[in-house]
């Protein structure tokens, strides 16, 4: 408001400044109009007097010419002629040097009644004899007008300050409202409505845009919370089945009778579910640990290929048991360092390799290549091929789903929990990192793990 | 463990855990008594001077870790083995700042409680390692890392040495595949899938070790894991 106030002052100032100018200007234009015509009225009478032929008044008659006061003076000082309106007073001075000489000069002189009067003074010669005409208007008038313009901005600028303060308020409140009805609409939204969406008037504008921003973070708020929906249900189905295993067993041990050795069979499968039972909910807790984790998290600085092949050496014995062959390809690509979270991506790795290894028919080849793929940000691609079986068409997407298990092909007897292939995809996405099944792979099946590396 | 019967305390809430660790750990061998609640279980610390104490954290009114503080500010001389299932490396790590001496994530296996325990109270007796270990008629030099039965040299590679030899440690017990994994693999992460590494490695010792033998003396233990041991007759 103050900066307001001082805008309107400053506005004021030059206003007053510029109609002051103007005016002046003008007075000044109306005074060498009048002097150039006072001077063609100009005569001697027959005594020697000097007259101003009175019967010629322009039209319209303008108060400024009827209140005009004129003085002719001859060159020496002697005034040959004063009008009325100077009520005898002298206008000006004694002759100055020059004045008048070249061009109408003009002055702001004092009467000797104190007021101001603008005046001009010309040389002009009338019937051959050469002399100063003075001519000049009372500032009063002006001044008076000036003084009443002052007062008119005096009163309008606290005036236009309030009617700006009221006007801003409303022009705020209309602006805000539709802000004022989203943000209703927002308080609403809660996870039993996630479905709604803030009715965006104007998509355009700001405000549309801000709508479209937050409507988009319901959509992905909305999935995520369809995703956990399905997931906690998937989650209580992959529980509830070994522990219908777990039942069965025990209550079949019991109702057939006192049988030790069948006590040892039925306890013994027992704990075999329970150590499937608990292989489900590690890796629940990992998922929930894998999402938590930041982008930051605990990182560190390491060479990938040096984890690929600790992975592999952990896994050794199953290769050399199957007698697969692996096959590593530019292994030198893959000494690049990339900044991530070691263990998990450690356990990302073992779990695709194992499922790599669990597909793979014996005496086949596992082929990992590495590669630099160009015109991307520094990236490293780390590719693994079998030769089993192959995926499915349309599963490329769904076997990194949480619980998925193929059914098209015979891979009961050797899925896991289900998780493995979702976990690994959770780590290299929060990695920032890629990882897919090739869909035009023919013979077995191609993961392709891109990862963002460090120069 | 001598003569003198170790005494153990456990401060367990759930009633059917509580009393499984009481029947399996006297089973063991261990004289053993059980509170359900921290008040409780801080008073018997104090009038039965137990030599270990397995701690339950998640208790009712007071927290495990609570207790295991007041414990060690006192200066009692008990070992503590906290049994939880918040075992995140945090929750580890703030254990064993308190004053824990081990650590036990929820669930375990039994054979892996009494090998701690028994790591635990070992170390009060002086340990003894010789170079040689004999099991039947295995015998294992630790320190030229060979091993033979019936003085027939047997030819492991550094994994199954290293498996066999913690078998043999742990002589007479059973081992779980989560002890293997913990301790002969040093796989820390609990989730990485590699039961089926230690199945083929423990079936390529085991080809090695009692194939060509008579005696059978590495054993599996349906559900539980793998013992080292002579038959019983």
């Amino acid at each position: 408001m103050s900066v307001l106030a001082a805008l309107l002052l400053i506005y004021a100032a030059m206003v007053f400044a510029f109609q002051y100018a103007v005016l002046t200007r003008q007075l000044f234009h109306d005074e060498v109009q009048d002097v150039i015509t006072a001077e063609g009225l100009l005569f001697f009478d027959s005594q020697g007097r000097l007259q101003l032929r009175e019967d010629y008044f322009s039209r319209p008659q303008s108060h400024l010419l009827v209140d005009r006061m004129m003085e002719v003076r001859n060159l020496n000082g002697d005034v040959l002629y004063r009008s009325a309106t100077l009520r005898g007073m002298p206008l000006g001075g004694p002759n100055r040097t020059g004045e008048g000489d070249v061009d109408f000069d003009a002055h702001i002189v004092r009467l000797q009644d104190g007021s101001h009067v603008f005046m001009i003074s010309h040389i002009h010669s009338i019937q051959g004899r050469t002399m100063l005409i003075r001519l000049g208007y009372s500032l009063v008038p002006m001044r008076e007008r000036m003084f009443q313009f002052f007062l008119l901005l005096l009163i309008a600028i606290p005036l236009a300050l309030v009617i700006a303060a009221v006007a801003g308020q409303m022009i705020a409140k209309r602006a805000l409202r539709p802000l004022h009805q989203m943000a209703t609409r927002a308080e609403g939204i809660t996870a039993s409505n996630l479905n709604q969406r803030l009715i965006i008037m104007n998509p355009k504008d700001e405000l549309g845009q801000m709508g479209r921003v937050f409507n988009h973070v319901l959509d992905r708020l909305e999935q995520a919370f369809h995703q956990l929906q399905r997931f906690t249900a998937d989650a209580a189905h992959e529980l509830r089945t070994p522990l219908a295993a777990l039942r069965t067993i025990g209550e079949v041990a019991l109702a057939k009778g006192q049988d030790s050795a069948e006590y040892k069979e039925a306890l013994g499968n027992i704990l075999e579910e329970t150590g499937r039972l608990n292989e489900t909910i590690e890796s629940l807790l990992l998922l929930a640990r894998a999402e938590a984790t930041g982008v930051e998290g605990d990182k560190t600085l390491f060479v990938v290929s040096e984890l690929v092949n600790e992975v592999l050496s952990l896994l050794e014995i199953l290769i050399e048991e199957r007698r697969i062959s692996v096959v590593q390809e530019h292994e030198s690509l893959g000494r690049a360092y990339i900044r991530a979270n070691r263990g998990l991506l450690r356990i990302a790795i073992v779990n695709i390799l194992h499922n790599a290894l669990k597909f793979s028919p014996n005496g086949s080849v596992l082929r990992i290549s590495y590669a630099r793929p160009e015109n991307v940000a520094p990236h490293l691609r780390v590719t693994f091929q079998d030769q089993g079986p192959g995926i499915a068409p349309g599963e490329h997407q769904q076997v990194f789903e949480r619980f998925f298990t193929s059914p098209a092909h015979d891979t009961a007897s050797k899925s896991g929990s289900g998780l493995g292939l979702s976990v690994a995809k959770l780590v290299i996405d929060r990695i920032g990192g890629e990882i897919r099944f090739d869909q035009k792979t023919q013979v077995g099946a191609k993961c392709i793990m891109t990862l963002p590396i460090s120069k | 463990m001598g003569s003198i019967r170790s005494r153990i305390l456990i401060v367990e809430d759930d009633r059917k855990m509580s009393a499984a660790l009481v029947s399996g750990l006297e089973a063991a061998g261990y004289e053993v008594v059980a509170a359900s609640s921290a008040e409780e279980g801080f008073f018997l610390v104090h009038t039965l001077r137990p030599d270990l104490l397995l701690l339950d954290l998640t208790l009712p009114q007071r927290n495990g870790l609570d207790i295991l503080r007041q414990i060690r500010q006192e200066g009692t001389d008990v070992r503590v083995l906290i049994l939880t299932s918040h075992n995140t490396v945090e929750d580890r790590v703030e254990g064993l700042r308190i004053g824990a001496d081990d650590y036990l994530g929820k669930p375990f296996s039994f054979p892996e409680l009494t090998a701690r325990i028994d790591a635990l109270l070992r170390r009060f007796l002086s340990p003894s390692p010789s170079s040689f270990m004999d099991i039947g008629d295995l015998s294992i030099d630790t320190r030229n890392r060979t091993a033979s039965r019936n003085g027939e040299q047997l030819e492991l590679t550094a994994r199954e040495f290293d498996l066999l030899l913690y078998l043999a440690e742990n002589h007479g017990r059973t081992v779980s595949r989560e002890m293997l994994a913990k301790d002969v693999w040093r796989e820390h992460s609990r989730f990485t899938p590699i039961d089926n590494v230690i199945d083929v490695q423990m079936a390529r010792l085991r080809k090695k070790l009692d194939d060509p033998f008579e005696v059978k003396l590495l054993q599996t233990v349906r559900g539980l894991g793998f013992s080292l041991r002579e038959p019983q007759a």
